[in-house]
């Protein structure tokens, strides 16, 4: 219900239609002379997002940034929890400590950091000069690069964590079996390891996809100008534009297409469960 | 069994042995497993290593799967050393304590899943695992995963998957801890039939002694990382060692003895917990006043309330306790000094009138050569 809430809310004004008032949209219920209010439902904003390309490309885009960044950090994400697994167990809780550690500090501050790093006459670029990789700075900040070194880095945590839990507790006498029955290590990896980790990778990955999808923040901070993404898109609809019933319709949108993974990832935990 | 195990190599010394373990010593960093172990097992026999936990039984298991590294001395597998391959490229199987079984395949892949390393062709594979599948029972199960089967069905599954590479030897860890008492007998004698049948060379881990007893060509009692005594079951039991030998396998009452002599009955003792003289028919090599120990199994005392007629080997005490087991009864008696024996009777009469009871006064009685004197 606490969950649902809001929903209908953000539902109502997405059917309303925009007028200059507090709060700047129409009612949905009209209560005239008759007993039953009427409803005045507009699908006037749904409408509108289809005719302006703008709002499909950002979700495209936005789809597209989620997929390659979640590629990214499972891809990161896996080798350091298994490394993590792998490590002494009197390592693994300092291992998983400085995992967790950067939750201490505030994720926009985190992000701003990056801003430090990543600039012309940022950190890395000072670094890199100095010791004569490159004698003109690279152009980082402002791009789709920042974006996914920003994602990637927010988000890893959530990734290294599930995959972690699920590592940790593998069987090592499994892949001492495979290695007894011929299997060369690598191989292991990939017939054992991997499809044993399964779970623990949807897990991480949705938990990084789905919030990715609608990311503001850091598109807005890292990101260029020609950095479409949905979330920022959104922003601007309801602070600049103040048009509510747009802003609304775009996340009501946003949640159907992130429905289908959410379905997806509950359906995999069921089955993980069973 | 008897026609493999009546040819005992290890007694002809023109044969040569299958796994020579030679000088092999291991340590994890100051703690050492294994100390300078040698170890000859022969072709086809079902070696098993006995010993309490900890006693390193399982590291040379693991050493020689290729799971651990030897820190010193070679291993050769049929004349070649196998020490440097790594697990993977050795020609040995192990089956798992814990079955190790691949959760996420079939009973079919788990069996195929070495075979496949192989690059065998698929058809080949398929008659293979079928063959397995046969010899363990399991036809029905095939397409089953492991977590649907039963304790029995996994390790049954688990056997058939180190046995379908037909290795050259096959390694077993506990295979039978996990199964109950009935289960762990009954395959105790399947496996007997599959190493017959299939003429692997099987080495068995096991902690438990009548389960090494039933099985086994030969066994190693293994104790601290050293190997106490190799021989076949029966010498294990009825000539055991030292001490700790005798008291690891099955049930035995040891006594302190101070050695008397030779004479034409054998090795004469004097024992504390007895009036009359000891006799042994087991001639030991010592002189007057040694200290030694003889080792009577609880089914070789004879008890009864008569005094016996020969004058030698006697005990007397009353009967603290008796055990009850359907096919015989074990009598706990207390010695005049306070020590207490076993004795185990078989209740061949079933009507018996049980004229042994608590508190009787009773005289414990064995023949000479039922004792065994132990050194140390």
């Amino acid at each position: 219900m606490f969950f649902m809430l809001p929903f209908i809310f953000v539902l109502k004004i997405s059917l309303a239609e925009p007028i200059m008032a507090i709060p700047p949209y129409t009612a949905l219920l009209e209560w005239g002379d008759s007993l039953l209010p009427s409803i005045r439902a507009s699908l006037e904003s749904y409408l509108f997002l289809f005719s302006d390309s703008l709002y499909i490309k950002a979700y495209l885009s936005s789809l597209k940034i989620a997929i390659i960044s979640t590629i990214l950090t499972l891809i990161i994400g896996y080798s350091i929890a298994y490394s993590v697994a792998k490590a002494p167990t009197r390592w693994r809780g300092v291992l998983l400590m400085l995992v967790i550690l950067p939750f201490w500090t505030s994720f926009l501050i985190r992000v701003y950091a990056w801003i430090g790093i990543l600039k012309t006459e940022g950190l890395l670029n000072l670094a890199l000069m100095s010791i004569g990789i490159i004698d003109k700075p690279l152009i980082i900040m402002n791009t789709d690069l920042a974006v996914y070194i920003g994602i990637v880095y927010s988000y890893l945590p959530f990734m290294i964590l599930p995959l972690y839990a699920n590592l940790e507790k593998m069987d090592m006498s499994l892949l001492e079996a495979a290695a007894d029955l011929g299997c060369r290590p690598f191989k292991t990896f990939w017939t054992v390891t991997i499809p044993l980790s399964i779970p623990g990778i949807l897990a991480g990955c949705f938990l990084v996809f789905i919030p990715v999808m609608g990311e503001f923040v850091i598109p807005d901070l890292l990101g260029g100008t020609k950095t479409l993404m949905i979330g920022k898109v959104l922003w601007t609809e309801f602070f600049y534009n103040r048009d509510w019933p747009v802003a609304s319709a775009v996340a009501i949108i946003l949640l159907a297409l992130l429905v289908v993974p959410i379905m997806l990832y509950q359906k995999s935990q069921e089955k993980a469960i069973s | 069994m008897s026609e493999l195990h009546s040819v005992n190599p290890w007694l002809d010394p023109s044969q040569k042995p299958y796994i020579q373990i030679e000088n092999v010593t291991k340590k994890f960093g100051d703690f050492t497993a294994i100390d300078n172990l040698n170890l000859d097992i022969y072709k086809n026999e079902f070696f098993s290593l006995l010993g309490p936990s900890g006693c390193g039984k399982t590291t040379l298991l693991r050493m020689l799967a290729g799971f651990e590294k030897v820190t010193n001395g070679r291993i050769l597998l049929d004349g070649e050393d196998i020490s440097e391959i790594p697990p993977h490229l050795r020609p040995i199987n192990m089956m798992f304590q814990s079955y190790a079984l691949f959760p996420h395949m079939t009973v079919e892949k788990n069996i195929a899943f070495g075979l496949k390393q192989d690059n065998l062709p698929p058809n080949e594979i398929n008659q293979r695992v079928e063959e397995m599948l046969q010899l363990v029972e399991l036809t029905d199960f095939a397409k089953r995963k492991p977590n649907q089967l039963s304790g029995g069905q996994s390790q049954r599954v688990a056997l058939a998957r180190s046995l379908a590479k037909r290795p050259k030897l096959l390694l077993l860890d506990e295979p039978l801890g996990a199964l109950d008492k009935r289960l762990r007998e009954q395959t105790q004698f399947e496996l007997m039939d599959i190493q017959e049948k299939l003429e692997v060379t099987f080495v068995i881990v096991t902690h438990d002694q009548e389960e090494a007893m039933t099985v086994s060509s030969r066994i190693g009692v293994m104790d601290s990382g050293n190997l106490i005594q190799v021989a076949t079951p029966t010498e294990i039991y009825e000539a055991p060692v030292n001490k700790d030998v005798a008291d690891f396998i099955g049930d035995v009452n040891i006594l302190r003895g101070i050695y008397k002599g030779q004479n034409d009955v054998g090795t004469q003792l004097h024992s504390d917990d007895s009036d009359s003289i000891v006799f042994a028919t087991q001639e030991v090599g010592a002189s007057t006043g040694d200290e030694m120990w003889f080792a009577i199994r609880p089914e070789k005392l004879e008890i009864s309330k008569k005094k016996p007629t020969d004058q030698y080997n006697i005990l007397n005490g009353r009967i603290e306790d008796i055990a009850y087991g359907g096919s015989f009864s074990t009598y706990h008696v207390r010695l005049d000094n306070g020590r207490i024996l076993k004795a185990i009777r078989a209740n061949r009469v079933r009507t018996e009138e049980h004229h042994l009871t608590w508190e009787d006064e009773v005289y414990l009685h064995w023949a000479p050569h039922s004792a065994v004197v132990l050194l140390s």
